[in-house]
């Protein structure tokens, strides 16, 4: 009986899933629009998402300049760029849509990614916008961009941007709205109202602008809100492996091995798929670097990986950067 | 790319923060599909049609300076005043070549009004939206400067009077001196008002118009209150001796821009883009040598005249009420 249940609210979700995709699909929704009527839906879908993603973003005033960012938690904790808040522990103003000042202090975030975190420090119910589920963003989705471009300006109000994804992968997202200093940290929504990204930087060419993606954060949420920013000044003096990964739908996949390295002593080979780090699965290169940015050189790990459907599992001394 | 993940990682590391790098070899949204590709600019239709046709590019020398929009069935053309002094020549979207005659300028609003010199008397007109009613996250088009394209985009910020700038001298001041009484320069701007007038670092203003400056303050409040282009009268001394210099004075954002980190991304903007009594601000991604040109809304009627390109995300347009406010007299006087 359950079973039959179960199948048939399967098959229900099916249908309905199918549904969705045929007629009620809309036009941001990864369609380039065709006439009036589908310009239209993206402009009053944009004007109904505007008024709430607005109340959660903050302008981020530290001593090297303006940011952005945007609250997404009740207590407070703020998702920005890691080169807005610069160091960990910084004591930092942030704006709030009204204009008032709220002290917050500056948590972590990587360098790798660009993705920062901070946390108001004043006690409060704070709005808060929801994020995106990890791989939820694609090529081609519409979105926009809201921040403080060259930094809070109350008469003025907050700059909506209107673009769509233009390229993606584990650590970057490219979009086509327009970005500007300031605007760094703030957060990009898609037609769901979700935050996909964190703005990052700028190209010469002003319609490609380089997002962090939500996924960094999903992936390293733990290691940016309780563990100093990582710099590429820090991992000098970290441990090293040597191993260039890539991302593959199977796992990290090893494209070359540095010679000497700790990864060719025990082993390591080009094809490789990487698994885990001391029990942790490998999400992201970024991942990755940042464990092994915790250790020392000499500190032993240890690493599970697959070779040919074989998996196999190594301890292994880490080595000095060369 | 990111390959050699901890070797490499510090070199990457430059290309990464000065936002070279593009997603290599990954999969990209074909231009065509972009916000401003050509897709997008179809699903306009009709909007895209009419501010084609009702958009004209001005020129001097051969060179576009602006564009324009055509308000009257006789060839009679709205645009930016600052940036078309001179302007000789109007070229339709068909290619035709029309002499230009200039009608009116209206300095406080920045527009002005110029007339193709031809015995067509039915160009395409602009249609006015006077309701006012875009409202934050519009569509807004306008034709690029080509006239086979339009850009798109929205309404970006809120609408708001944009207080002016007054004229400046280019320099950095300091209240330092003892032998002197008066105001010491510490640093005059390359290429600015003052360096093209031949002020030098060190030296002590003492007097600007015949009057008698002692501080900062006093000083800059004489200059402040005058505009750009107007003529100050400068007494200093210089060495010990006395010298008199006539500075004509210039534009605040164009002369501090060199410092401007955001500005310097942007590319050119507009010289003036400040003391407007009411703007719509938009993100359209147009070059300074569009503004003049109509902004039209979704429908296909124009929503206003693009005054100011400001950075890389803003525009300033004069909504239609304030530019029809503006050229009402002139147009009454029209057949």
């Amino acid at each position: 009986m359950n079973k039959l249940l179960n199948q048939i609210i399967l098959f229900f979700s099916i249908t309905g899933y199918c549904f969705c995709d045929v007629s009620i699909s809309s036009p941001w929704e990864s369609i380039t629009p065709l006439n009036q009527k589908d310009l239209l839906d993206i402009q009053s879908r944009l004007q109904e998402l505007l008024p709430n993603a607005k109340k959660a973003l903050v302008s981020i005033e530290t001593n090297d300049g303006v940011g952005s960012g945007v609250i997404v938690s009740e207590d407070g904790l703020v998702l920005t760029a890691a080169h807005v808040i610069g160091k960990t522990g910084q004591k930092m103003n942030v704006r709030l849509l009204n204009g008032k000042k709220v002290s917050a202090i500056s948590l972590g975030g990587s360098e790798i990614s660009d993705a920062g975190m901070l946390k108001i420090t004043k006690k409060g119910k704070w709005p808060f916008s929801p994020i995106a589920k990890r791989d939820f963003s694609k090529i081609g989705d519409w979105c926009f961009a809201i921040g403080h471009p060259g930094g809070f300006n109350k008469k003025r109000g907050v700059v909506v941007r209107l673009g769509r994804i233009i390229g993606k992968n584990e650590d970057t997202l490219q979009s086509d709205s327009r970005l500007l200093g300031g605007d760094s940290g703030g957060p990009l929504f898609d037609f769901n109202g979700n935050i996909i990204a964190i703005h990052s930087r700028v190209s010469k060419q002003p319609d490609q602008n380089f997002h962090v993606p939500i996924e960094c954060f999903h992936i390293n949420w733990e290691f940016y809100k309780d563990q100093e920013i990582l710099t590429f000044e820090k991992l000098k003096t970290q441990g090293f492996l040597g191993v260039a990964c890539e991302k593959t739908d199977l796992g990290l996949k090893v494209n070359s091995v540095v010679e000497k390295s700790a990864a060719e002593k025990y082993g390591l080979q080009k094809g490789d798929f990487l698994i885990s780090l001391d029990g942790e699965k490998l999400d992201s290169r970024e991942e990755l670097t940042i464990l092994i940015s915790l250790k020392k050189p000499d500190e032993l790990i240890s690493l599970e990986y697959r070779r040919d459907e074989t998996e196999l599992s190594v301890q292994l001394a880490l080595g000095a950067r060369p | 790319m990111k390959d050699i993940l901890s070797v490499i990682l510090i070199l990457n590391s430059l290309s990464f923060l000065h936002g070279e790098n593009d997603l290599n070899g990954s999969v990209v949204l074909s231009a065509d599909n972009r916000l401003n590709g050509k897709s997008t600019q179809n699903a306009f239709g009709r909007a895209r049609d009419i501010s084609l046709k009702s958009t004209v590019r001005l020129v001097r020398n051969e060179k576009l300076i602006a564009l324009g929009g055509i308000i009257h069935p006789a060839g009679y053309i709205l645009t930016k005043a600052s940036t078309c002094v001179g302007a000789r020549n109007a070229e339709t979207f068909d290619g035709k070549k029309y002499p230009l005659k200039i009608k009116k300028r209206f300095e406080e609003s920045d527009l002005a009004i110029y007339q193709l010199i031809s015995e067509n008397k039915s160009f395409p007109v602009i249609n006015w939206e006077s309701e006012n009613n875009a409202t934050e996250g519009s569509w807004v088009i306008a034709a690029h400067p080509s006239l086979n394209e339009i850009r798109v985009g929205v309404k970006s910020g809120n609408s708001r009077k944009i207080e002016r700038e007054g004229g400046v001298m280019g320099v950095l001041l300091i209240n330092d001196n003892t032998e002197v009484s008066g105001v010491r320069i510490s640093e005059v701007v390359p290429q600015a008002a003052a360096y093209r007038a031949g002020l030098l670092q060190d030296d002590i203003i003492t007097h600007v118009d015949e009057r008698r400056v002692k501080t900062q303050d006093s000083l800059i409040k004489i200059v402040g209150g005058k505009d750009p282009g107007d003529v100050v009268r400068i007494k200093l001394v210089r060495k010990k001796e006395i010298k008199n210099f006539v500075v004509t004075l210039g534009h605040r954002s164009v002369t501090f821009d060199l410092f401007n980190r955001n500005l310097q991304m942007s590319g050119p903007v507009s010289k003036r883009k400040d003391s407007f009594s009411l703007i719509l601000q938009h993100d359209l991604p147009l070059p300074r040598e569009a503004m003049g040109g109509p902004l039209f809304n979704l429908y296909g009627q124009c929503i206003g005249v693009n005054i100011a390109r400001v950075d890389r995300v803003t525009m300033y347009a004069l909504p239609t009420n304030e530019s029809l406010k503006t050229i009402q007299s002139f147009l009454k006087q029209l057949p």
